[in-house]
Order: structure tokens, then C-alpha cells, then sequence
């Protein structure tokens, strides 16, 4: 049995399976305590099964999506070390400090670092009451030196800070992203942590005890919860994966749809060509500004939900971009789209007279009626949605999978299929559907798909090995082991092989190893190392990663509208 | 918003002269590093383009290829020229404001007609890019500044007899390094006279005297000329740890250079300090050309105290500057009747060294003294290359803006060479129609690329 839960910004959705059949869902509005909607959600569906038989669960959760864009998260101190290229430019409100040490391309140090500085930085940064660090240098996936020599001059002076370096949270070549993503993951961990212990003790007080424990990643596959709680960032836009599986499993093998998951606080579109979700190639932006080396599907949240506030100002209405609580029906404060929903009696939410009183004082001063207001309400959001949706597919369209697909398809089309799932998704796809030309798709469990797509993911696993042939060593960055190469030659196609078994022997450990098919190539990169123009040796970057995808489809393909 | 500079980046990362050579695999391995690690593809500034491939036809347009366009042209050589034509195209449609190319094989050595591999170089970029501009969107008047430390001996072979584009090269002085030309005398042909300007430098040459020569001598005759549209072969072999060429030229004045000359397109060349300069370099130029700031970009071994030119070099650079901008004004007063009289046609001798496959090209080159239109040019050569052996071949070019007679004399000369049993091979490069033909002797086939 496999249990899938979603920790959204509204509610907290979980849903039971047992060999790709649903057995149970269950969907527990959020409270500010965690732990209790956890609980909830889980003695849902957990009635009547015995939680040791639970193998796997997988999670996945919009916190820390949320906390970047509300910048929720704490303050961090940057110590970097730039070197030679170009000026480094602000990181939102981070405060910044610049230190001498320098490494080139080829991991060389071009510039020691000045160990009294460093002190000095450490000085201002306590002044200014920071005890949170992120220590990032230009090169630092070449060469960790410097960053390692920092974090640990910070240890020994102040042993209580969190410290983190660029090097660890991520390999690829780009700094300033590196910059974001050590930034992001070391002002969220915290806050993270205490989402990892509240799961942990959740599962624990119910029993569920031989169940591996994942989350699932932005890029659609999943990391160990214990090992998530050192790339936090990881996690970011795990909610819109979580869906877009979620559609992936609901709808027959090889459909090429749109989605629209409406939830409470925002909707998200994501889009899967012929059965794949769409991958970005590149990482992921956070806000305008924050362009992280974090791999994701590609998706866009629009802050746009059932929750969100309706307000009317002079002779027009208008939808807030944030949620204030639950929905007028539900008990809530403000007039909602939610309840404009239950007025045209597209659902049934809550209490149904509440939503009409509410629309009715919306309507009261610009002489409208519930009915008018609620028909006003519901084409906002309708255009809101259609246009970012129109916006999006001109940024999916520049994505070379996506020419690619275009290639395959033979002709220049756009997804006929749009498949709406979340709470408000019954209400408002229909008619989103028809604004973009489309045929509408409401799955069966449309408004569990996000946690239907966490139960169905596959355990992925990732390898990211370093092999130096002129020192004839390699080393993994995932669990720090090392070794010496043993082949001769050793060239990219050995690289590649020695990665892909270290992958294999992880998998044997943690028992997945029957997904260790068809293994994913997530970067492949070489650089020679030239002394007087010959070549001496040559440096091998590869990451490799079990396929990310679902264990199973679950129903026929949803009703068709 | 603001328009966007262009980046094609096209390493070739397969390609190589030989295992030994400078022109290596490996030599945009480094640039590429900064450049991603930089973050410079995410800056709102620059947008990245896939390369195009050059046809045969476009190559065509520009080369006479012994025997035949892809006998001497790999698929390297047309991903480079076609990424320089693919920016080109942006920069027309208004997509960027300029492009820089980051591409090899390089092409400022590769003359009119190809015998094998000169200078690293087999097929000239920026004179594919020039005549695909003048074909496609009639553009007249184009300059080129080679900014490489050799001399562009190739572009300057290429539109000799071009009045329609302005070449400018600076280089270490042709006395001291390879191609062992580019001497300021050498002005361009009677037809397009001082359209071909050479700045022979003495080695040592520093940043301030490089920016001097800009200033007073590149800028002004720019200005003058007025183009349309002005390239630059970026060569980065004047830095000063260049280990062919001998300049004191530091990122920061490429950087500054860049930013004087304003090109519409770069498009790299040489450079072989693939690790002290060319990231710095690169990224300097990339940066410079984007409008962002490039005073970080400074190489990790510089060191301003060594640096420094010798007052005889700085001397010796103001008094050419002097000399140049004399000649180029005198020249504007300068008709092609007093250059060669009633002679119909100008005429000189060539041998053409192949420095990298080791063979040499005699040449006659001919042009028509046509008083109304640039004439037409008629090329004998003939050379042992090792592909196919000792071959004598005669080219016919005619230029895009010949009068109705010189193209009559044109297409007849190219007829009559069809009879003459001592050319193997024999070319037709007819611009006004965009035909191009190759006969061949043994088959008496007339191939016509296709375009």
C-alpha cells in the first residue's frame, strides 16, 4: 500500500493505494498546526488498514514555494568570493559580503584567500545579527577549497550558525543561480526541518513504520525525506509536479494534455506531450529575480485561486492576488470565487446561503445582482487563467522538448486536452477549456490528483560523479565516496558506465533497484586539462538519475464533459 | 524594451588542425566555462541563437572552392560561417541590437580561391556574412575591422577590388609573424582604392596606443566611409600573453576597443592563450558589446608594471598614425585614371603560401579598369595541393554592381577559358544573377550551385 499526501497552502490532501487502485482519499483543511492536519488526513485513510503495511509515502508540499514568495524565510548573510568576470549584482535583501579568494575554470586557485578578512566579515555579519551563512565561489563545483576554508573558519568562531556552501547545492556551471539556490536552501531549512519532524512524528504516532519516506522533487522525481532536509530548495513547485503526475496517471498512457490545477491560493499550468510532462531546460525563477540551478517541470503558478479575495472598488470587481482565510461558505471573512462558484451552483461548497448573502452584498452598491456578481466573478478568473495560459504556451513553445515533440507531431498544434483538477477545477475548466479552444477533461478524484500524483511517483535516485584522469580518482557528490579509477582508457563511455553502476549498487541498498532500468543522463560534461598545449588528462562530470515517471496509471481516463 | 546582443556559440569541439596545433579542440573549452558560469545566458541582455549551416551556395558567393566547395569545406567550417549569418539575419529583422559570434574554425586568412587550409582558416566567415547581407537585403557599403594580431590577408585578398566594402586591419607588423603582409602601401586595387587600409604595428603595442590608433585613425575613416554595417574579426591574439603574437593588448582594452568601434556584428578569430586570455576576453568583448559593466573582467596574472609600452613603440605608432591619415585623405582626390592611366585592365602577381598543408599558389589576378561600375575580376591560379594534385583553374568574378558590359566581357572570359586545355577547372561567380558555375575539363560538366 502506498500513501500519497499533498501539503498545500489551503488543505492537505491524501489518498490510499493498493496495486494503482484508489482506495481512499481524504482532503483536511490546513490549520496553523501542521501535525494536526497531518494526523487528520492520514486517520482518513488509513480507517480499517493496517499502517504497516504501508511501504511507501510520498509527500509533497508548496511550504517552501510559499515561504520564498511570501519571504517568509530568514535573513542570510553571503560570503562570496567572485573572483575575476563579471559584477555581482543584489540578491533580494541578502547581506553581502565580498572576500578575496579566487578559482579559475580548471579549479585552479588564482587568488588565496585572506583568512584575517574572513574574520572581519564574520564581525560584521554577527554585528548585523545574522547567524545564518551561505558561502558561494565562482568555480566552486571546479574547486571547493575556498568554501570549505570559509565554512570552517565560521565553525570554529561561531560553532552555533548554519553554514552553507555553493558547492553542495549544486553542480552545475552558472554562479549567480548558485548564488539564489545556497542563499534559498540555508534561509529555509529551518522552517523545513520543523515540516520533516512534524511528517516524522506524524507517521510514527500512526504506526506507520516499514514505509520509506520521500518528497517528491520540482523535476518530477523524488528525494529521501531525511536526505531533503539539506536542499530544502529541492522541493520548491513539488505541489504542480505532484498534479501534473497526477493528471499523468489519471489520463490514458500517451495523452498530450494541458493542466490546470486550481487550488485554493494559486492555480498551476503544466503540459504533457505524449504522455511526458514537459521538463524546463532551465532552472527554475523564483519571483522576477531569483534564478535558482533548481531542475523543474515546466510550470507556472499563477496567484490565482478559489480562496482568493474578491473586492469591488468604484464600479468594478476585482480578484486579490492572496488568500485570506477560507472561502465565505466555509466560515470565512470575504467574498471568495469559490463562492461566486456555488451561486451559478457550479458546486456545493460549505454553506450555500452564506455564498449568496455575500455575493449579494458585493452586488448591493453597483446595483448587480448575486447571480450578476457571481457571472462577473467567474469570467475574471476565466480570463485571468486564459491569458497566463496563452502567456505560458508562448514560453513552452520556446522549449526545445517541446520543438521537438512539434517536430514529432508532424504539424504545428497545441494540446487539444485541457485537464482540470483541484478543488475549483469542476467550476471553472469547462469554460477555460472553450476560451483557449480546447475540449475539457475532469478526471475521476479530480480534486485528489495532487496527491494521487505523489502516490504514483516513482522513487528516483541520483549520481553525481567527479573522475579526474589525471589524478586517476573519481567522487561522488551525493554521499562523498571516493575512488580510484581502475580502467584504462578511461574515457566518457567509462565515465558513464562507472556512474551508472554506483547508481545501481545505491538502488540494491535502498531495495529499489527494480527502477534502475532505464537510467536518465541529467548532464554530461568533459574538460581537458592542457599543460603546454598537450592535453594531460581529462575531467569527467556526470549525473545520472533512475527515470522519473509513475508506477501506475490509475482509472480509465476521466469523464469526458 | 531594450534591443538584445546576440550570441551564437559554436566550439567545435570535435574539430582540430592536429593533436600538436593551437587551433585546438579544446580552445573555447575555457570561454565556454566562464560564460556559463558567469551566468551571462540568463542576463536580460543577451539572448543565444542555435547556429545556422552555411550551403554550398553561400559559400559560393565568396569562395572558388579547388575543385569543388565540399572538397575543401567541413561541416565545422559551415556551422561557423552559417552562425555568423544566422546573427546577421537577427540583427537585420531588428530581433538584436549586435551578435558576436563565438565560433570556429576561424576564416580572416582564407582567400578568394581555395586551394586547402591558410591560417587555420579554409572559408572567410565575415565575406560570407557580407555578401549573404548584400544578396538578401541589398545592403551597399560595409566595413570590416580585423582586429586580430596577423593580418587579414584573406578579407583583404577578397574585396581588394571592392569599392562597396571598407577593410581595415590592424596587426603586429607583417615583418615579425605570420602571413608576412598587411603593409600600409597595400590600399586596395584601382577600383576601390584605399578601401583597403592596413596599420602595420610594431610589436609591444599596449592599450593606450591601440585605443589611440581607434580613435584617431579607425573611427575617423569610419566615419567618413559611413557603412551600413560593420564587422569585426575579433582575433584575441594581441593579448599579452598570446603565445604567437607579441602585443601587450589586456581584456580591459579589448573591452574598450569593442566598445569604441561599436561593431553590428563580431565574429571571433584567432587567439591562443586559451587559458589567460580567452575567457577574460571573450566575456570582456560580450560584456562590452551587451552594455554591462566589464570592469571585473581582469586576467588573474595582470599586472599593469609589465605591461608597459616603450616610448619608441608609442612614438613609432603616432607618427604612422600621421602617415595613414595623410594617405587617406589624399586618396579621396584619386581617380582611377590616374592610377593606371588608359590600361584596361590592373593587374598583379600573387604566390599564396599554404602554411598548414605545406603547398604554394601562383596567381594572376586581373580587373577590368571600368570607370562606371567596380569591374570584373579574372583569377589564374595554379597550385599542387595534395588533394588532387598539380591543377591550373581560372575564376571569374563578377560584382554585384557591374554595368552591362563589364558583365558581357565577363561571361565571355569565363566562355573562353571553357576552350583553353590548360585549365582543369573553371569558375563563374556571377553576383548580379547570383550563378554561380564550376566546368569541369575531364567530364565537360558545368555544375551549378544550387541556391
Amino acid at each position: 500500500m502506498y500513501i500519497g499526501i499533498d501539503v498545500g497552502g489551503t488543505s492537505t490532501d491524501a489518498v490510499l493505494l493498493s496495486s494503482g487502485r484508489v482506495q481512499k482519499t481524504a482532503k483536511v483543511y490546513n490549520t496553523p498546526n501542521l501535525m494536526t492536519s497531518l494526523l487528520q488526513a492520514l486517520d482518513s485513510v488509513l480507517t480499517g488498514v493496517s499502517a504497516t503495511e504501508v511501504k511507501r509515502v510520498v509527500l509533497s508540499t508548496t511550504m517552501i514555494t510559499n515561504l520564498i514568495a511570501e519571504q517568509k524565510y530568514h535573513p542570510v548573510a553571503l560570503l562570496l568570493m567572485p573572483g575575476p568576470g563579471c559584477k555581482l549584482y543584489k540578491f533580494r535583501d541578502a547581506d553581502v559580503h565580498i572576500l578575496k579568494g579566487a578559482i579559475d575554470y580548471r579549479g585552479r586557485e588564482i587568488r588565496p584567500l585572506d583568512e584575517q578578512e574572513v574574520l572581519q566579515a564574520i564581525k560584521e555579519v554577527e554585528s548585523k545579527g545574522y547567524s545564518k551563512v551561505a558561502v558561494v565561489g565562482k568555480f566552486s563545483t571546479r574547486n571547493n577549497i575556498h568554501e570549505i576554508k570559509v565554512a570552517e573558519i565560521i565553525k570554529s568562531q561561531k560553532p552555533h550558525w548554519q553554514v552553507d556552501m555553493g558547492h553542495v547545492a549544486g553542480g552545475q556551471l552558472n554562479f549567480p543561480r548558485r548564488i539564489a539556490t545556497t542563499m534559498l536552501n540555508c534561509a529555509t531549512k529551518e522552517k523545513y526541518s520543523y515540516f520533516v519532524q512534524s511528517v516524522k512524528e506524524a507517521l510514527n504516532k500512526r504506526n506507520i513504520v516499514n514505509a520509506q519516506v520521500f518528497i517528491l522533487k520540482a523535476d518530477g522525481g523524488t528525494m529521501t525525506l531525511d536526505s531533503s532536509e539539506q536542499s530544502p530548495v529541492e522541493t520548491i513547485f513539488s505541489g504542480p509536479a505532484a498534479s501534473t503526475l497526477g493528471v499523468q496517471a489519471l489520463t490514458p498512457a500517451g495523452e498530450t494534455s494541458l493542466v490546470v490545477d486550481i487550488g485554493g491560493t494559486t492555480t498551476d499550468l503544466a503540459l504533457i506531450l505524449s504522455g511526458q510532462p514537459l521538463l524546463s531546460s532551465k532552472g527554475v525563477t523564483l519571483g522576477d529575480d531569483l534564478l535558482t540551478q533548481v531542475r523543474a517541470l515546466a510550470v507556472k503558478s499563477v496567484p490565482i485561486g478559489g480562496d482568493s479575495v474578491v473586492d469591488q472598488v468604484g464600479q468594478e470587481l476585482i480578484i486579490y492576488s492572496e488568500r485570506m482565510g477560507p472561502p465565505y461558505c466555509l466560515g470565512g471573512s470575504f467574498p471568495t470565487p469559490s463562492d461566486a462558484l456555488n451561486v451559478m451552483g457550479l458546486t456545493k461548497l460549505g454553506d450555500i446561503e452564506r455564498s449568496w448573502q455575500v455575493m449579494e452584498a458585493l452586488g448591493e452598491s453597483i446595483n448587480m445582482s448575486a447571480l450578476e456578481v457571481a457571472r462577473k466573478v467567474i469570467n475574471l478568473v476565466v480570463d485571468t487563467i486564459a491569458i497566463e495560459i496563452e502567456n505560458m504556451f508562448l514560453e513552452w513553445e520556446q522549449e526545445p522538448a517541446y520543438r521537438i515533440w512539434e517536430v514529432m507531431q508532424k504539424r504545428r498544434v497545441r494540446p487539444k486536452n485541457v485537464v482540470g483538477v483541484g478543488g475549483a477545477a469542476a467550476g471553472f475548466v469547462p469554460q477555460i477549456a472553450i476560451r483557449v479552444g480546447g475540449m475539457p477533461v475532469l478526471p475521476l478524484y479530480t480534486s485528489s490528483a495532487n496527491a494521487i500524483g505523489a502516490a504514483v511517483a516513482k522513487p528516483t535516485l541520483q549520481i553525481t560523479l567527479r573522475a579526474d584522469t589525471e589524478q586517476n580518482k573519481f567522487s561522488v557528490e551525493e554521499d562523498g565516496y571516493q575512488g580510484s579509477i581502475n580502467e584504462q582508457p578511461f574515457g566518457s563511455e567509462q565515465a558513464l558506465n562507472l556512474a551508472k553502476s554506483l547508481l545501481v549498487k545505491r538502488s540494491e541498498k535502498m531495495n529499489i533497484s527494480d527502477e534502475v532500468k532505464d537510467i536518465e543522463v541529467t548532464r554530461r560534461d568533459v574538460f581537458n586539462i592542457v599543460r603546454n598545449m598537450v592535453t594531460t588528462g581529462r575531467i569527467y562530470d556526470v549525473c545520472v538519475q533512475t527515470p522519473r515517471g509513475i508506477q501506475w496509471h490509475v482509472g480509465a481516463g476521466g469523464k469526458l464533459l | 524594451m531594450r534591443k538584445k546582443t546576440g550570441i551564437v556559440f559554436f566550439p567545435a569541439f570535435d574539430w582540430s588542425i592536429s593533436d600538436m596545433h593551437p587551433e585546438r579542440e579544446e580552445r573555447l573549452l575555457y570561454t565556454r566555462d566562464q560564460i556559463f558560469e558567469e551566468g551571462v545566458l540568463d542576463l536580460p541582455e543577451i539572448a543565444q541563437y542555435p547556429p545556422l549551416v552555411a550551403t554550398p551556395h553561400d559559400i559560393a558567393r565568396v569562395h572558388f572552392c579547388v575543385p569543388q566547395v565540399d572538397d575543401q569545406v567541413l561541416a565545422a567550417h559551415r556551422i561557423a560561417a552559417g552562425a555568423a549569418m544566422n546573427l546577421s539575419d537577427k540583427i537585420m529583422d531588428g530581433q538584436i541590437k549586435n551578435g558576436f559570434a563565438i565560433v570556429r574554425p576561424p576564416g580572416h586568412h582564407a582567400m578568394r580561391v581555395v586551394h586547402g587550409n591558410r591560417g587555420f582558416c579554409s572559408i572567410n566567415n565575415e565575406a560570407v556574412v557580407v555578401e549573404h547581407l548584400r544578396r538578401t537585403y541589398g545592403i551597399k557599403k560595409i566595413a570590416i575591422v580585423d582586429t586580430d594580431v596577423h593580418h587579414g590577408d584573406g578579407t583583404q585578398d577578397i574585396f581588394y577590388h571592392d569599392p562597396d566594402v571598407l577593410f581595415i586591419s590592424f596587426h603586429q607588423d607583417g615583418r615579425t609573424i605570420f602571413p608576412g603582409t598587411g603593409f600600409a602601401d597595400e590600399l586596395g586595387g584601382p577600383t576601390a582604392y584605399a578601401k583597403n587600409i592596413n596599420i602595420p604595428l610594431p610589436p609591444g603595442v599596449a592599450d593606450k596606443s591601440l585605443l589611440y590608433v581607434v580613435d584617431n585613425l579607425i573611427l575617423p575613416i569610419l566615419e567618413d566611409f559611413q557603412p551600413e554595417f560593420v564587422i569585426n574579426s575579433a582575433g584575441q591574439d594581441n593579448h599579452y600573453t598570446d603565445p604567437l603574437g607579441s602585443m601587450l593588448i589586456t581584456a580591459q582594452g579589448y573591452a574598450q576597443l569593442t566598445e569604441k568601434l561599436k561593431p553590428d556584428l563580431a565574429v571571433l578569430e584567432g587567439g591562443y592563450a586559451i587559458e589567460s586570455a580567452l575567457p577574460y576576453v571573450n566575456l570582456a568583448i560580450l560584456l562590452a558589446m551587451a552594455g554591462r559593466d566589464y570592469s571585473h573582467v581582469i586576467e588573474p596574472d595582470y599586472q599593469p608594471e609589465k605591461l608597459v609600452e616603450s616610448p619608441q613603440v608609442t612614438d613609432y605608432v603616432h607618427r604612422m598614425v600621421a602617415n595613414i591619415q595623410r594617405v587617406w585623405e589624399k586618396s579621396k582626390a584619386i581617380t582611377i585614371e590616374q592610377l593606371c592611366g588608359s590600361n584596361k585592365f590592373y593587374q598583379r602577381q600573387k604566390s599564396i603560401y599554404y602554411d598548414t598543408e605545406y603547398f604554394e599558389e601562383k596567381q594572376l589576378e586581373k580587373v577590368r579598369t571600368c570607370t562606371k561600375c567596380p569591374g570584373y575580376v579574372v583569377i589564374d591560379s595554379h597550385a599542387a595541393q595534395p588533394k588532387i594534385g598539380r591543377c591550373r583553374v581560372l575564376a571569374v568574378s563578377i560584382h554585384n554592381r557591374c554595368c552591362k558590359q563589364c558583365i558581357e566581357e565577363g561571361l565571355e572570359a569565363y566562355n573562353e577559358a571553357k576552350k583553353d586545355y590548360r585549365y582543369s577547372y573553371v569558375y563563374l561567380q556571377d553576383k548580379t544573377q547570383d550563378n554561380f558555375l564550376t566546368f569541369n575539363r575531364e567530364d565537360k560538366s558545368e555544375l551549378r550551385t544550387e541556391g
